[in-house]
């Protein structure tokens, strides 16, 4: 049986490459994406999935301070679901 | 060596960061491949609920049932990323709704539409109106 160390040396390399490959794919739907709701549903994707990126990184290099990011990065996407749906609806942004 | 309850727990964080990481390439996948908006959105939620929230639920209990960080930072890492899982949870969802209602209000073009039961409403209850 493996030590945890030596498992998370050995998948965590694997994982990462599988994650880029849907980060780019999500980049093709950002850049060709018909409207804009399908261009904002990439982005909230690529967010989320950036999020988990992060925390992968931390438990790969043990550096613990990356980990505040992640949770500052889905707020934000939060926010910017919400602001593109209220400009969609009423083409303001309130004030 | 750690207690077999650790191993456990360590091990179901494991599988759920690699399903998470082929769930992530399929709902990728179906972004690129849907015909509209509205499908595309299923695609989505699969990509960030299950490529993204379980996952990061699956790095925190790995870091709480391993030796990797010293106790205090232990507990700050694996916190972190469980409530980041479960904000997940309800920022993918009330997002792609709040997105889909906007879509659908601003006149989103539905490309190959089989049928729109809001619309058909809307039409009808304006019509009844006057």
């Amino acid at each position: 049986m493996l030590e945890p160390v030596a498992i998370i040396n050995i998948v965590i390399p694997i994982l990462i490459p599988i994650f880029f490959v849907s980060f780019i794919l999500y980049m093709i739907r950002i850049v060709k994406g018909p409207t804009i709701p399908d261009m904002v549903l990439a982005v909230d994707c690529l967010g989320f999935d950036l999020a988990l990126l992060m925390a992968l990184l931390t438990l790969y290099y043990r550096s613990p301070f990356l980990i505040v990011g992640a949770l500052l990065l889905v707020l934000w996407t939060f926010i910017l679901d919400l602001y593109i749906a209220k400009y969609l609806e009423k083409r303001e942004l309130g004030e | 060596m750690v207690s077999v309850l650790e191993a456990i727990g360590f091990y179901i964080g494991l599988i759920l960061a690699i399903i998470g990481a082929i769930l992530d390439l399929i709902g990728a996948i179906g972004l690129i491949r849907f015909p509209n908006f509205f499908v595309r959105l299923h695609a989505a939620t699969v990509a960030s609920i299950g490529g993204a929230a379980y996952p990061l639920m699956g790095v925190g209990l790995m870091i709480l049932c391993s030796n990797i960080f010293t106790p205090p930072i232990k507990y700050f890492v694996a916190g972190a990323s469980i409530s980041t899982g479960i904000l997940t949870f309800i920022a993918a969802s009330t997002g792609s709704h709040v997105l889909a209602r906007a879509a659908h209000r601003s006149g989103v073009p539905v490309k190959p539409k089989v049928c729109d039961f809001l619309e058909i409403d809307k039409k009808h209850q304006e019509g009844g109106k006057e």
